[in-house]
């Protein structure tokens, strides 16, 4: 700030050459001061220096005061003398801000004997004489508009030239000598009589008092206020209204009116319109006080609209649900309720002291005279209220019930009457045996019946009629567990078992010619031949032969009973491949000789499996194809018994299967269970049942198909009942078979949890024979 | 009596009688009658018989109302028929059948298979001519037993045949015949027909004798007919042929020597005989069905027609001079038995009995439209034997192996319903006889209620075997109860 200022000082002494010397003498002290300022920053002062500046800075502040006190009397504008003292003040003011600056001492005094900007000569009168360097006219140059460079000494302070008389050097080398300054008288008329624009300062640069113009004063001063430092221009400049301040007193043109001038605007009439339609519809106010209309506000707030005014009912949508009805009022609702629904004495304390959630009603039925005395429902809200929550929060969902006739879904089975003709009734009944009869079989011409029992007979019967026709007893111990007539009709066999012992007879009826029953003997005996003649395979040595086929004695040969075959272990199935040479003999207690191949020709027996995974149950031939069926307790095993291989395994589910029988097609197969289950299975279809059918109490023995060409099947069981199935097998293999339960047969006895022990169809007609434990055989047709 | 809707109290029924008997007409003002409405056919009965009607006494009356007899008071059929007692009931009275009265049995030693009777008026009599005498009516029995017994009326055994080792039957006897007064025909399980020649000593003793055996059958024979005139036996066989056979040894063919006894049997099998009649072969052999043929039977008034039943569920018609099947018959279930219904015009009408236990009565023409004609339903079992009414043709009597003989009266008839398939016309028997001379026949009502007394299931025990009707002797059946039952036949059936 300080320096700003003497910038300007010197400015100013530039622009002002005449008052040189006068603003030298007044000017030396702020310079010096300044300069002392600046040198008081160094750390070379003696003590006396500083003892004298701090008089004399009281001394000048004393003076301050005084020309502060002399400002304040006087309220006149300040002239040029003003200004002087302005400066004055202003100065002073700076030196009291410098000396308000700690530890520094401006050194006025001094200043005078140090500034020298001249040469000391001694003149003649031996006294000292200041020679100052001449002036260079170039910087006189009246050229205002080019001005010079003020300063060419170069940015030097001039403190480094006070010993000497020039400040610097010019661009040429010539010394710029110090600008002249007068003498004390001279300083002393130059204070009495102030040139314009005087300051008393010194121009930094160049020496020179500092001169300022009234403008650069009024600048000054301008810049002490606050404003802007130009006059330039008036930022708030008066408005000056060019044409509608100005009243025309005479129009510019004497055209007449245009027309639009008389016709209303169409659109201030539309914004009018807007504002009519706004007042209209109450939409602009009139104006009302703040109290007026907030009571008019409040009056408005109790109005109430019935948003269900106008409701109408609607056509529930899909998704409508209606809400639950609620219960109508029963008698205890009455205000006038009989007496058995009022509430005696300790019910009404117990409902009074049941929590209000723990009570079952909600209410207590009360007896009143009359209807008017019947006091208001206290609760009415809140039951109300909770009701629409019930409503509202509990979820409810439609339930689709479907309107399908159950009867509908069932498979459309045909009646049993299309399915004609089955069996229905008994109508001949075997009565003979002592014991169970454990095995019936009808032979291939359908006329005789042969059964096998507990009393170790086999008997042969009439069919129709019943009447038996010849008896055999095999063995008076083990009971006859199978007979099966040889499938073909060129031979009268029957094959039986009774133990470990399979015979071969030939029935000696009468109805049998010497032809036929030749020719039957001859069957089997050809067999013996061909062992003597030794083509039988020798069995290994050490090892027992699989079964010893032999002629079983002159008694039984005279009954017709001519070949015994004995294997390991008690033989409960026979049966026969179709062409009637070989037969499969189950023993399911036989091991690894469970199963058993017999070559009738050549008298030969063959255990086909070496090893079976669990208890064979039954085996049987395929009725078409060379495969061999062996059931055990869970599955049915397939073989080829040609390629010797596995063909297929049949997974009945049944926990102990206890018979099964291949469809005459050959494609389809019946399993019956120990489980109570009969299962169809469809070989090409799949492994598992394609029908499971579990109509018996007790466990199902024997299953069979009818091989005469009828749809037909039926099961024994031990609840002494059979079960007559219509079982179509489509010839189209994309149609399912036909399963309908035709008939139950009722009447075998159930003696001592035994039923119906075997079953047999007869050759063509619809009729079956089954064999009960009851000790009889029966023909169901 | 002279006016017996006088005393009637409350409604009364107009009635119109008819009749179609001749020697029964009323006046033609006598017809129509207004009687009460509860009367009965015993008070009927009583009205038709009074002195202002008929004057016959007592005379016992069935009624015939719309075809069926009456069996209520005329207001139960009134309103059972929905009826108004103001309609106008035409009442068509008949002679009452009389029931079939047990009269007698003949013990056996086993089940009786098949019986036949000579009298006067039977076929074998009227082949017998004049060598027959009346009051001299033979019973034939043949039994299981494998003997053929013969009994005069009054139950004495006069002959039995040998057994198997002295020339009579081996095994049992399905069927046997009187060809004549002298002469029988049997046959049985063992194949053979026998030929027999039958003499009396005096009216107490008699010797049977064989005289032919027929060989040609390969299983056993279940049926025998017999045409004494042209001296020939028609047999059906197991082996579901049809023999027909001539009992003369002369006109016989030789017999096949494989199917003679002893042919193939080893020597200590062979049967030796005392007696050995000719062995012959059949006249031909029609081996025309597939299955066991259960019966056959000559045509009536053709006797070189024979139409042949089977279990293969056809019946066939024969012409016996070629040997050729002329036309055959599928029926919906195997036929066990069968019996030619003699016809006034035309060809005779066959009944079946079926293994669905019913009788079939068809029309053997081949031209008939409907070859099913009635149904004959009741019989509880196979019904294996069926006879007709020697008195008229429109009666047959059967017996089945539900222990019944049924009689059935063809012109009693209703629609078939729609259990019983819906089609054709059905028949329930008039009497059913009951085995074990319980009384005789008596009507079906009670017989159903003795029926649920006995619980006798599938006949079994009493099963019918055979049963002939003859004009004289009654209705004789033979059954499984070793019994031949002789009920009354006379008037069973209305003329």
């Amino acid at each position: 700030m300080g320096s700003k200022l003497t910038d300007k000082k010197r400015k100013s002494r530039d622009s002002d050459p005449e008052s040189d010397d006068e603003l030298a003498n007044g000017l030396f002290d702020g310079i010096l001061s300044q300069s002392e300022d600046e040198e008081a920053y160094l750390p070379s002062d003696d003590g006396d220096e500083d003892d004298v500046d701090d008089s004399e800075s009281e001394g000048t502040g004393a003076s301050g005061d005084e020309d502060e006190e002399d400002d304040i009397l006087s309220d006149d504008i300040p002239s040029d003398v003003d200004s002087e003292e302005a400066i004055n003040r202003l100065v002073k003011q700076q030196g009291e801000l410098e000396i308000t600056e700690p530890g520094v001492d401006p050194k006025r005094g001094e200043d005078d004997g140090e500034e020298k900007n001249y040469r000391v000569e001694k003149d003649a009168n031996g006294g000292e004489r200041y020679v100052y360097d001449e002036i260079d006219p170039v910087y006189d140059s009246d050229d205002s508009d080019a001005k010079g460079p003020v300063n060419t000494i170069g940015d030097i302070p001039l403190s480094f030239y006070d010993s000497y008389p020039h400040i610097g050097y010019d661009i040429n080398g010539k010394k710029i000598m110090r600008p002249a300054t007068g003498d004390a008288l001279q300083s002393l008329l130059d204070s009495i009589e102030v040139p314009k624009g005087w300051t008393g300062l010194t121009d930094v640069d160049t020496g020179n008092p500092l001169n300022l113009t009234q403008d650069e004063l009024e600048l000054v001063r301008r810049v002490q206020m606050g404003l802007l430092p130009t006059d330039l221009q008036d930022p708030y400049p008066d408005t000056v209204e060019y044409f509608t301040s100005i009243e025309e007193k005479m129009p510019l043109s004497s055209a007449p009116e245009p027309k639009r001038r008389f016709l209303p605007s169409k659109n201030e009439a539309k914004q009018i319109m807007k504002l009519v339609r706004a007042i209209r519809e109450g939409r602009i106010l009139p104006y009302k006080p703040p109290e007026e209309r907030e009571r008019e506000e409040e009056e408005q707030e109790e109005v109430h609209f019935d948003l269900w005014q106008n409701e109408e009912p609607q056509a529930p949508n899909p998704m409508h649900i209606p809400a639950p009805k609620l219960a109508p009022p029963g008698y205890d609702l009455s205000y006038n309720p009989p007496e058995e629904y009022l509430p005696s004495k300790e019910e009404r304390e117990e409902w009074e002291n049941a929590d209000p959630e723990d009570r079952e009603k909600e209410y207590l039925p009360q007896k009143h005279n009359a209807l008017r005395k019947v006091p208001a429902w206290g609760s009415l809200v809140k039951e109300r209220f909770e009701r629409c929550m019930d409503l509202y929060l509990a979820p409810r969902i439609r339930k689709n019930r479907l309107n399908i006739d159950p009867n509908s879904l069932l498979p459309k089975l045909p009646s049993p009457s299309e399915l004609k003709p089955f069996p229905t009734a008994v109508q001949t009944i075997f009565r003979g045996h002592e014991g169970r009869v454990r095995s019936v079989s009808v032979d291939p011409t359908g006329v005789a019946l042969a059964t096998g029992g507990d009393d170790g007979t086999v008997r042969v019967w009439e069919l129709l009629t019943g009447r038996q026709v010849w008896s055999v007893r095999l063995n008076s111990e083990e009971p006859v567990n199978a007979v099966r007539w040889r499938p073909t009709k060129d031979a009268f066999v029957l094959a039986a078992a009774a133990g470990e012992d399979i015979f071969l007879m030939v029935p000696t009826h009468a109805s049998v010619t010497p032809a036929l029953d030749q020719a039957s003997r001859d069957i089997l005996a050809t067999g013996f031949g061909y062992a003597t003649n030794g083509q039988q395979p020798a069995a290994p040595v050490g090892k027992e032969p699989a079964a010893k086929w032999a002629r079983p004695g002159t008694k039984l040969e005279d009954e017709g009973v001519l070949i015994r075959i004995t294997v390991r272990s008690t033989v409960k199935v026979i049966n026969w491949h179709r062409r009637g040479d070989h037969f499969a003999t189950v023993s399911p207690t036989g091991q690894r000789s469970s199963v058993a191949i017999h070559t009738l020709s050549k008298h030969l027996t063959q255990i086909p499996f070496r090893k079976l995974s669990g208890l064979a149950q039954t085996a049987a031939f395929h009725p078409l194809r060379p495969l061999f069926f062996v059931a055990t307790q869970r599955t049915i095993r397939c073989y080829d018994l040609q390629k010797l291989e596995l063909v297929k395994v049949v997974q009945p589910g049944a926990k102990w299967i206890s018979s099964f029988d291949i469809h005459p097609g050959g494609d389809n197969l019946i399993v019956g269970s120990y489980d109570k289950r009969l299962l169809w299975h469809d070989l090409d279809l799949s492994n598992r049942p394609y029908k499971t059918m579990r109509f018996h109490g007790q466990a199902i023995r024997q299953v069979r198909y009818h091989r005469g060409g009828l749809p037909l099947f039926a099961d024994a069981s031990d609840d002494g009942s059979l079960q007559i199935f219509h079982g179509k097998v489509p010839n189209d293999q994309l149609e399912n078979p036909t399963i309908v339960p035709v008939k139950m047969l009722k009447g075998h006895k159930v003696v001592s949890k035994l039923g119906v022990l075997d079953i047999d169809w007869h050759p063509r007609e619809p009729w079956c024979v089954s064999a009960g434990a009851d000790g009889t055989a029966r023909l169901w047709m | 009596m002279d006016e017996p809707m006088v005393d009637a109290s409350g409604a009364q029924v107009k009635v119109t009688f008819t009749t179609s008997e001749a020697d029964l007409q009323l006046p033609e003002t006598k017809r129509q009658l207004l009687v009460p409405a509860d009367i009965r056919r015993y008070g009927l009965s009583r009205v038709l018989n009074s002195e202002s009607m008929l004057d016959t006494g007592s005379i016992p009356f069935d009624f015939l109302v719309n075809g069926s007899f009456l069996r209520t008071s005329l207001e139960d059929y009134l309103t059972s028929n929905g009826l108004s007692l103001e309609s106008n009931l035409t009442l068509q009275y008949v002679r009452s059948l009389i029931p079939p009265v047990y009269e007698a049995s003949f013990e056996h030693d086993d089940w009786v298979s098949a019986v036949d009777v000579l009298s006067e008026s039977s076929p074998s009599g009227r082949w017998s001519g004049d060598s027959f005498q009346r009051g001299q009516e033979r019973i034939l029995s043949a039994s299981y037993d494998g003997l053929l017994r013969i009994w005069n009326a009054s139950g004495q055994v006069i002959a039995t045949s040998p057994s198997g080792s002295h020339g009579g039957h081996t095994a049992s006897i399905k069927a046997a015949k009187f060809l004549t007064n002298s002469q029988l025909a049997s046959t049985g399980m063992d194949r053979t027909v026998r030929v027999w020649k039958y003499t009396e000593s005096d009216h107490f003793s008699g010797d049977l004798k064989p005289t032919l055996e027929l060989y040609g059958h390969t299983g056993s024979i279940d049926s025998l007919e017999v045409d004494g005139a042209s001296k020939r036996i028609l047999t059906a066989s197991a082996d579901g042929a049809i023999g027909f056979w001539s009992t003369s040894k002369a006109s016989a063919p030789e017999a096949d020597a494989s199917l003679l006894p002893g042919a193939h049997v080893s020597k200590r099998r062979k049967v030796t005989t005392s007696i050995t009649a000719a062995q012959r072969g059949p006249l031909s052999l029609m081996p025309i069905h597939s299955a066991p043929a259960s019966a056959a039977v000559f045509d009536p008034r053709d006797r070189t027609v024979a139409y042949s039943a089977s279990q293969d569920h056809t019946l066939r018609t024969i012409d016996l001079t070629t040997s050729t099947v002329v036309s055959t018959l599928s029926t919906s279930h195997a036929l066990l038995s069968l019996c030619a219904l003699p016809r006034g015009s035309g060809a005779p009408l066959l009944a079946a009995g079926t293994s669905a236990r019913h009788i079939t009565l068809v029309d053997p023409r081949a031209s008939a439209a409907t070859t099913s004609v009635m149904t004959l339903r009741g019989h509880a079992n196979k019904p294996v034997s069926l006879c007709a009414s020697p008195h008229n043709e429109y009666a047959l009597v059967s017996g089945a192996h539900d222990g019944t003989c049924r009689v059935w009266d063809l012109r009693s008839v209703r629609p078939a319903t729609q259990d019983e398939g819906g089609l054709g016309s059905v028949s329930e028997p008039v009497y059913v006889i009951e085995r074990e001379g319980s009384g005789g026949g008596k009507g079906v009502q009670q017989q159903q209620q003795q029926q649920q007394q006995k619980k006798v299931v599938a006949g079994e025990g009493c099963k019918v075997f055979g049963v002939v009707w003859d004009a004289e002797l009654g209705i004789v059946s033979g059954a499984e109860d070793k019994r031949v039952q002789i009920n009354a036949g006379r008037d069973v059936v209305a003329e």
